[in-house]
């Protein structure tokens, strides 16, 4: 358990509480990319050095880590970190057939300088880690971040989840079969019954620590499977609600990671269908895409939903009369193997 | 809280396909380096030293019977070194599979050691390769999970050449907190033209066998290799190698691939490992340094330990042996560390000749027997992302 005193998120969308769908950035060319914002915080200098996977999550970090230097330590959960400084390095391996080629590329593609470069410019020294473990990188991140608060209750920790779609994972993912063949409308989305989704990415941060006090949102627990059996993925979801959630208790909201992909969907209703028929179900993949890390969003959605107690309508499925918002349950899975869960509270 | 037992090792590099080899190999002294890299072709293979596997990839995938579809060779090292570390801990597949054995990997090459392949992929829109899911680092654990049916929590670390000691320590932690009663950890990397041609571009690889801790030190060597851990809670009635007791990840907050001068990180995570297990810097008999052989970490690394310990205990890389393994380094030398441990032996550091003139430190030279209780194990990567483990005597 945790609690989540700041958050930040640099996605696709402007504003996702704009209850006009029409108002909001739908995908263009079949991907569904950040809306990045102007990097104030970051120096120019290093800016113009930084691949996109570092830049968003230092430029979504940086703001919400008012004193630094009062960070128990730095988590990263990403999938792919700098995928475009990585293939570029090889690009340029190739062409100038293993020649004498500059490092720069290759030093910001490995997964940890996300957190590296935080830490380099908090000036932060204490612990630093980056969780890759694909679909689930962000819940390991998150699962590191209890039990460093654990061990260290009095600690603050900065917990994030970062993913770029960079033209070569595009590629990679492409040929993999992981995206809609045809161009497809985030209005759209999750009506379009064929294999495949839309390709996103983002970088979501928080501020973690054992004070309810001031909280937005509590994270009571967290749990993953790899499965791609229905009824494995049903028994866990269960025992995670029976652990987790008192008798008298409800899950609110359901926010669901469908993402229009008809071989994942399954999973998704199997879930759906084993809430209370008083539960709000919602969906959150046409307002950032799918990519690895997609969770983390959520979360930062979750904490928007929680602070605002206001629902738009593009993200709701299913409404139910239920006004207040209290407890959300976040699934997600990534291509059906992967499969997340978090409860989450409202402090308010 | 847990304590946590290392009931189980495996391992798999340059001088031995098993743990018995190495600890052979290092009894003897012998380096796994040269100059014969037949991995694939690259214009280095004749020019610089690798501590290239002994064993090729088909052989590998005919002896660990792959059958699965786009298996990288660095799934295959880590198979081989699994398969060895679960059957020492004698766990069975019904207990590998249970929700409460954990499975932490580290990697930072994973599936690109495929280099020309993932260049295919990533630039032309045409026919995938087999290849397109094993590219990334999770792609390795997903692999070992996939043959082992684990449904218990499965994660993999990638903080550069640190990775595979922070996967020991979040295993540990796992147990520590009772998310998992037993956590397989370790780590694995393959050579990889990608990795070679970064590393050149750095201006970090030795023409020569690297030389750790000696003055004139021209850089590091890469190597390849896997190694696991089953660390356990309740290991009554078990062959104990070691207990963990003690780590720390620290930050050295200065440069993306270098390390500071005053090597905070270094010192941090080693003062923090200390603090963790309850420790004096004088109860600790021997450190197993990072010792890469670049001239920033050995000389940073020297000043971190007397920074520390003033007058620093026996030390020794095994970087000339088994070169610089990467994400897999932390787990081989918790291995080597842990045959320290067990054996109550100290293994040579190999090609030293003079001491760095501004520390003065003298590795271990030469194998020794010698009473060791406590073992400290320092894993130092880009990113300034420094762990130090402590091993303890069970």
């Amino acid at each position: 358990m945790m609690y989540i005193q700041h958050f930040n998120c640099i996605s696709p969308q402007h504003n996702v509480l704009n209850n006009d769908l029409d108002l909001l950035n739908d995908a263009s060319e079949k991907k569904m990319q950040a809306n990045e914002p102007v990097y104030e915080s970051i120096p120019p200098g290093v800016l113009r050095r930084m691949g996109k996977a570092i830049r968003m999550g230092v430029g979504a970090a940086l703001p919400i880590c008012k004193a630094p230097a009062l960070l128990n330590g730095i988590l990263i959960g990403t999938a792919n970190g700098g995928m475009e400084d990585c293939i570029k390095f090889l690009n340029q391996m190739v062409q100038y057939e293993e020649g004498l080629l500059a490092p720069g590329n290759f030093v910001q593609s490995t997964n940890n300088a996300i957190a590296g470069q935080l830490g380099l410019l908090t000036e932060n020294k204490k612990y630093n880690i980056t969780h890759v473990s694909r679909g689930l990188a962000f819940e390991n991140a998150l699962t590191d971040a209890m039990m460093q608060l654990k061990e260290n209750p009095a600690g603050c920790y900065l917990l994030g989840g970062v993913d770029e779609l960079s033209t070569y994972n595009y590629n990679i993912e492409k040929l993999a079969g992981a995206y809609k063949e045809e161009v497809v409308s985030i209005k759209n989305l999750y009506t379009t019954d064929s294999p495949g989704c839309i390709a996103g990415e983002g970088a979501s941060m928080f501020v973690v620590n054992n004070d309810a006090a001031n909280a937005i949102a509590k994270v009571e627990a967290v749990t993953t499977l790899h499965s791609n059996n229905l009824n494995e993925v049903k028994d866990k979801l269960k025992i995670f609600i029976e652990e987790n959630l008192c008798d008298d208790d409800k899950i609110d909201l359901f926010l669901s990671g469908e993402n229009g992909d008809n071989r994942d969907l399954k999973y998704y209703t199997a879930c759906e269908s084993l809430l209370n028929s008083n539960t709000t179900v919602g969906r959150f993949k046409h307002l950032c895409g799918e990519y690895p890390t997609a969770s983390a969003f959520a979360l930062w959605l979750c904490c928007i939903l929680l602070q605002k107690q206001n629902i738009p309508h593009h993200i709701i499925k299913k409404k139910t009369t239920e006004k207040k918002l209290k407890n959300v349950l976040l699934y997600n899975n990534y291509k059906g193997y992967q499969h997340g869960f978090m409860l989450i509270k409202s402090c308010r | 809280m847990n304590r946590v037992f290392v009931t189980g090792m495996g391992i798999i590099s340059a001088i031995g396909n098993s743990v018995a080899e190495n600890h052979l190999a290092l009894k003897e002294g012998k380096s796994g380096i040269s100059k014969n890299l037949n991995l694939f072709p690259t214009k280095y293979a004749s020019l610089l030293p690798f501590a290239q596997v002994g064993i090729s990839t088909n052989e590998l995938s005919s002896k660990l019977k792959i059958i699965e579809k786009g298996v990288t060779r660095t799934s295959m090292l880590a198979l081989h070194a699994f398969n060895e570390a679960v059957e020492d801990a004698g766990l069975s597949g019904s207990i590998i599979s249970a929700h409460d054995t954990a499975l932490i990997g580290a990697s930072t090459v994973g599936g690109m050691c495929l280099t020309d392949e993932l260049y295919e992929d990533a630039n032309k829109c045409e026919q995938g390769s087999d290849y397109t899911q094993s590219y990334d680092c999770a792609s390795v654990c997903l692999f070992l999970q996939q043959r082992y049916k684990m449904s218990g929590i499965i994660n993999t670390i990638n903080t550069a050449c640190s990775s595979a000691a922070n996967a020991i320590m979040y295993g540990a932690m796992l147990i520590k907190n009772g998310f998992a009663d037993r956590a397989i950890v370790g780590g694995a990397d393959s050579l990889a033209k990608f990795t070679i041609n970064g590393f050149n571009a750095l201006h970090i690889l030795s023409p020569e066998t690297c030389t750790p801790f000696d003055e004139n030190r021209k850089g590091l060597n890469l190597g390849e290799g896997a190694a696991f851990l089953v660390l356990e809670k309740d290991a009554a009635e078990k062959k104990i190698y070691a207990e963990l007791t003690g780590y720390c990840n620290a930050n050295d907050a200065y440069h993306p691939s270098s390390l500071s001068e005053q090597g905070d990180g270094p010192f941090f995570s080693m003062q923090g490992a200390l603090q963790s297990a309850g420790l004096a810097a004088a109860d600790i008999n021997f450190i197993n340094a990072h010792g890469t052989g670049t001239e920033n970490n050995d000389e940073v690394e020297s000043r971190a330990m007397i920074r520390l310990f003033n007058n620093p205990p026996d030390f020794a890389s095994s970087k000339a042996n088994v070169g610089h393994t990467l994400g897999a380094a932390g787990a081989v030398e918790a291995v080597f560390s842990i045959l320290s441990l067990y054996y109550q032996e100290l293994y040579a550091n190999l090609y030293y000749n003079k001491a760095i003139p501004s520390t003065g430190l003298v590795p271990v030279q030469v194998y020794k027997k010698m009473p060791v209780q406590h073992v400290m194990s320092n894993s130092f990567g880009f990113g300034g992302n420094c762990s130090s483990l402590i091993f303890s005597k069970a």
